[in-house]
């Protein structure tokens, strides 16, 4: 009994060692979708380029295919639209998001969509253009019935409209090989 | 005369800047739903932000769930109704008391867990010392400490 009790205390600190060295090495961001295993919430959002033109979850059922949740005043949003847009060349289907932020009626000037377009259209020239088309979320809607929490985020969305894996951050090669591309594979044959 | 006015001017900027800056002030029905939209958005948390909640918060997501609750706060849903919905979208994340569920059980079982081996310890430590102590005492009789008294002092010069 007493050699066991001499031992405790070594023990405890270890433990508690080991707790705290896994938290610095853990990313506070990852938390635990809510969005996961349902159905797209119902929307209709205009497209992006063609406002004329809506898109419901009915429409976009068919193909497994990777939403994502973008801006162009993202930085890091605009560096994922290059390695995005290889995925595409390589067959993902990805579609946008457009993640529109709120304007002070004191400091900005009022919605243009004019200026938008034209916005959007230079930095995918610039950047490489990885979207089969884009959704412009203007009141942040469907980003926040999604559990959006800022941008970029993406979503993989089976065949079914259902929602697969919600990515939180930046998508890079490293993420994609080794979180992404498996259930994108997984979801994409059913 | 001048310095007034140009105290004058100075206020004007001050306190057109600060209106400026003031944001718009929510119109409830009433005392109570006011009181809510403070408790609720006190007790949201920032999906964007480590630990702020969203009446503290500045980010775009605060924001649009500050606007939320305020919209189904006027269209009269429950406190309860709220929650559900902000944690149907954001999970249990969002909301700063969390729910007691078999992975959360812990945080309120650990302590009394913790107490209860102190306690059972203490015991059983005290009743062993006591027992022990007896142990000690029992066999050795008066005489057998007599001798070694004895033989003690005799080593000594």
């Amino acid at each position: 009994m007493r050699k066991v009790l001499f031992y405790v205390p070594l023990v405890a600190f270890l433990a508690l060692t080991l707790f705290l060295l896994s938290g610095l090495f853990s990313d506070p961001r990852e938390r635990e979708s809510a969005s996961l295993n349902k159905a797209l919430p119902d929307f209709a959002l205009a497209d992006l380029m063609q406002p004329k033109k809506i898109w419901t979850p009915e429409k976009l059922k068919g193909e497994t295919y990777l939403l994502n949740v973008w801006g162009t005043w993202c930085p890091t949003c605009n560096a994922e639209l290059g390695y995005l847009a290889e995925l595409r060349k390589q067959g993902v289907k990805i579609v946008g998001l457009y993640y529109e932020l709120p304007r002070d009626p004191t400091f900005d000037a009022p919605f243009n969509l004019a200026v938008l377009q034209q916005d959007v259209q230079q930095k995918l020239t610039q950047q490489g253009d990885p979207y089969q088309f884009n959704m412009l979320d203007i009141k942040r809607s469907l980003s926040l019935d999604l559990g959006v929490s800022g941008a970029p985020e993406t979503f993989i969305i089976d065949a079914n409209g259902i929602v697969r894996a919600h990515h939180i951050g930046d998508i890079n090669p490293v993420v994609w090989r080794s979180k992404l591309a498996p259930l994108y594979q997984q979801w994409r044959t059913p | 005369m001048r310095l007034l006015s140009l105290f004058a001017l100075f206020c004007w900027v001050l306190f057109s800047s600060v209106n400026a800056y003031s944001q718009e002030v929510l119109q409830f029905d009433n005392e109570q739903q006011r009181q809510l939209y403070q408790q609720l958005t006190a007790e949201l948390r920032c999906p964007q932000c480590q630990n702020q909640n969203i009446a503290d918060s500045h980010a775009v997501v605060s924001v649009d769930m500050r606007g939320k609750t305020y919209q189904l706060i006027r269209e009269g849903k429950s406190r309860q109704q709220i929650l559900d919905y902000m944690i149907n979208r954001y999970g249990d994340f969002v909301h700063y008391i969390p729910p007691v569920n078999r992975y959360t059980l812990w945080l309120w079982l650990l302590p009394l867990l913790v107490l209860l081996a102190l306690l059972v310890t203490g015991i059983v430590r005290r009743s062993r010392q006591t027992i022990g102590s007896d142990a000690a005492v029992q066999p050795t009789s008066e005489a057998e400490l007599d001798q070694l008294i004895a033989r003690y002092r005799s080593k000594k010069p």
